[in-house]
């Protein structure tokens, strides 16, 4: 497939506020790619009546306000984006403006911190402690910001088996909460309902309102979990999750999140 | 902080705008006013900016109380709205003189009431947006002696001789009534359900009382889909219509999470949600099949009423000298204590 060439995109009709577009070409990565480059030109290109948009891994779903864009303009107006992102397929930064940041995520495996790490070991046939080195093993590349509260969305570890969703679902999962589903892995930023398997807590605060953007990651970010004893939880509470350092690959500005790490509010 | 309303029955009420539009990006649902014409309405009749932040009155009845002047304006579902105990029209610009009590009694046949202020009341905003999030637990939700700051006030407006309503704008209201019909389009995954997709259009559903800003959970006749493959997860658009489980139908509305793995079935329109902000439990659901463009041309026309009602009020308002002196005027600033 030749790399100047306009993504082959398909865009679905989504009511009468937005447009899903699904990248269709036969290599996810340059799907996730599409989507998400699509996505971040759409944020900056200005257009009035344009809301913004939501990429996930291999669509993007557009949101306008109908009283000044109609869906067929929005239809033309992302044809002609893609296209424009063809010519810029070579172009790795994309339209965004920093490089990805690298992202050190202390987790408490287990106990009451992760209460479904033992049914997740026993489920992959697996011990508890291989459970931990495989989940702590890679850095994982953020793909998408999910419900709730912007959720770094990630392809989950190197487990034998897909991981399934509990059958009862809880009512309330902690912020902090490491969890896994299927093949992919997650962080809950916010305390809310969920029906993945929680394995572990990450002391650190994920989400702040005081801070804009809430979270500090995006897609694309890299991020890693290290494991801590049980005992040393309570002493990384307040500290917010920063980036470590920007990733070599892409040298940027220094970033002032990065100053901040472990300094708490 | 200069006037202040005292909220003195809190019922179930929180300050919104039309919404955190910036926030679905980040995985933050819009949310907002959930019947938006309505909220539009309220802030035009308050001459507002659509989008000042305005109090949204949930099912139950509230009570509030202000140190200063103030002109309102009650939109929404059909209620008692009083002033001082005197019963005062919904649907226009009402005055209240400082120290009456400002009640909201009854709500029926819909769910939700939009209470303007003209100059608005102080919010924190996250995002640019007052809007309340439940998940992150930001917002703006009043309780018994909740303050709410003013900026302005407006002397009363009183027809001078008989104490009888001095405005007639004759907006157009909202039909309201316990068997809603719900305009959707087809959804993005239509095809996913087969022929079982027309079910949507053959009986009514009947709302739960498990619904809420999140979504409706509707029972009936459910459609079915064909395949059970995993779905990726995938932004949803509000409105999305989905089929999670055997027992219910899920319409998704302003707070709902922006990524889910469910098929979209069909997505009820812009006009249709504000019909669904206004369903109580056990109300009677019919959907209706229209198309993008019909749907498009609806939702342009409702906004030509609202444009043509903003018209009329700041005309009415210049006359009266409102947002000008003398009827109006900033409130002093506070004294440093």
């Amino acid at each position: 497939m030749s790399t100047n060439t306009a993504p082959a995109v398909e865009i679905h009709e989504s009511g009468d506020s937005a447009v899903r577009v699904v990248a269709v070409s036969a290599d996810p990565e340059r799907n996730w790619d599409t989507v998400h480059r699509l996505a971040g030109w759409l944020d900056t290109c200005g257009a009035e009546g344009l809301h913004g948009a939501v990429p996930t891994y291999d669509s993007v779903l557009v949101e306008f306000d109908p009283a000044l864009v109609s869906a067929k303009q929005l239809r033309a107006f992302i044809q002609l984006g893609t296209r424009q992102l063809g010519l810029r397929q070579l172009d790795l930064g994309g339209s965004s403006a920093r490089g990805p940041q690298e992202f050190e995520v202390p987790v408490a495996y287990g106990g009451d911190f992760g209460p479904d790490l033992e049914k997740v070991a026993e489920q992959q046939g697996i011990t508890v402690d291989e459970v931990i080195a495989l989940h702590s093993a890679n850095s994982y590349t953020i793909r998408c910001m999910g419900a709730p509260a912007g959720s770094p969305m990630m392809d989950g570890p190197d487990f034998p088996l897909p991981v399934p969703r509990l059958k009862d679902p809880r009512l309330s999962v902690p912020a902090g909460a490491i969890a896994v589903a299927g093949r992919q892995a997650v962080i809950a930023p916010a305390t809310a309902p969920g029906g993945w398997c929680v394995i572990g807590q990450t002391p650190l605060t994920v989400l702040d309102l005081g801070r804009d953007p809430l979270v500090p990651y995006r897609p694309g970010d890299t991020l890693r979990f290290r494991p801590i004893s049980h005992e040393d939880f309570d002493g990384y509470v307040g500290t917010r999750l920063a980036a470590v350092r920007p990733l070599d690959l892409h040298p940027v500005e220094p970033q002032p999140a990065a100053a901040q790490q472990g300094v708490a509010l | 902080m200069n006037g202040r309303i005292v909220v003195e029955q809190p019922g179930n009420s929180v300050v919104t705008d039309l919404g955190r539009f910036r926030g679905p990006r980040f995985g933050l649902p819009v949310n907002g006013a959930l019947d938006q014409f309505s909220a539009r309405a309220a802030n035009i009749l308050a001459g507002n900016g659509d989008n000042a932040p305005l109090l949204e009155v949930t099912a139950l009845d509230f009570r509030m109380r202000a140190d200063q002047d103030l002109l309102i304006a009650v939109t929404g579902a059909p209620l008692t709205l009083t002033v001082g105990g005197r019963e005062q029209p919904q649907w226009e610009p009402v005055s209240v003189r400082a120290g009456e009590a400002v009640a909201i009694r009854g709500i029926h046949t819909g769910l939700r009431a939009y209470l303007a202020i003209h100059g608005s009341v102080d919010a924190p905003l996250l995002m640019g947006s007052c809007a309340p999030d439940t998940v992150i637990g930001f917002g703006l939700r009043l309780g018994e002696g909740t303050v709410l700051g003013i900026q302005r006030s407006v002397a009363p407006l009183r027809q001078p001789y008989f104490d009888i309503p001095l405005f007639r704008l004759g907006l157009e209201r909202p039909v309201m009534g316990s068997e809603l019909v719900v305009e959707v389009t087809d959804g993005p995954d239509v095809a996913e359900f087969g022929g079982s997709a027309d079910l949507l259009f053959a009986s009514g559903y009947t709302v739960s009382g498990r619904s809420n800003h999140i979504g409706l959970r509707l029972g009936g006749e459910l459609p079915e889909r064909m395949s059970n493959a995993e779905v990726l997860s995938r932004g949803v658009p509000v409105g999305a219509v989905e089929v999670p489980n055997r027992e219910e139908l899920l319409v998704l509305h302003r707070g709902r999470g922006v990524t889910a793995g469910y098929p979209v079935l069909a997505v009820a329109t812009s006009l249709g949600l504000d019909v669904l902000a206004q369903a109580r439990p056990g109300d009677i659901v019919r959907f209706r099949k229209t198309t993008v463009a019909e749907a498009t041309l609806a939702y342009r026309a409702s906004m030509r009423q609202l444009e043509s009602l903003r018209t009329t009020v700041n005309t009415v308002f210049k006359l009266l000298g409102v947002g000008d002196e003398p009827g109006w005027r900033e409130l002093p600033p506070a004294i440093a204590i």
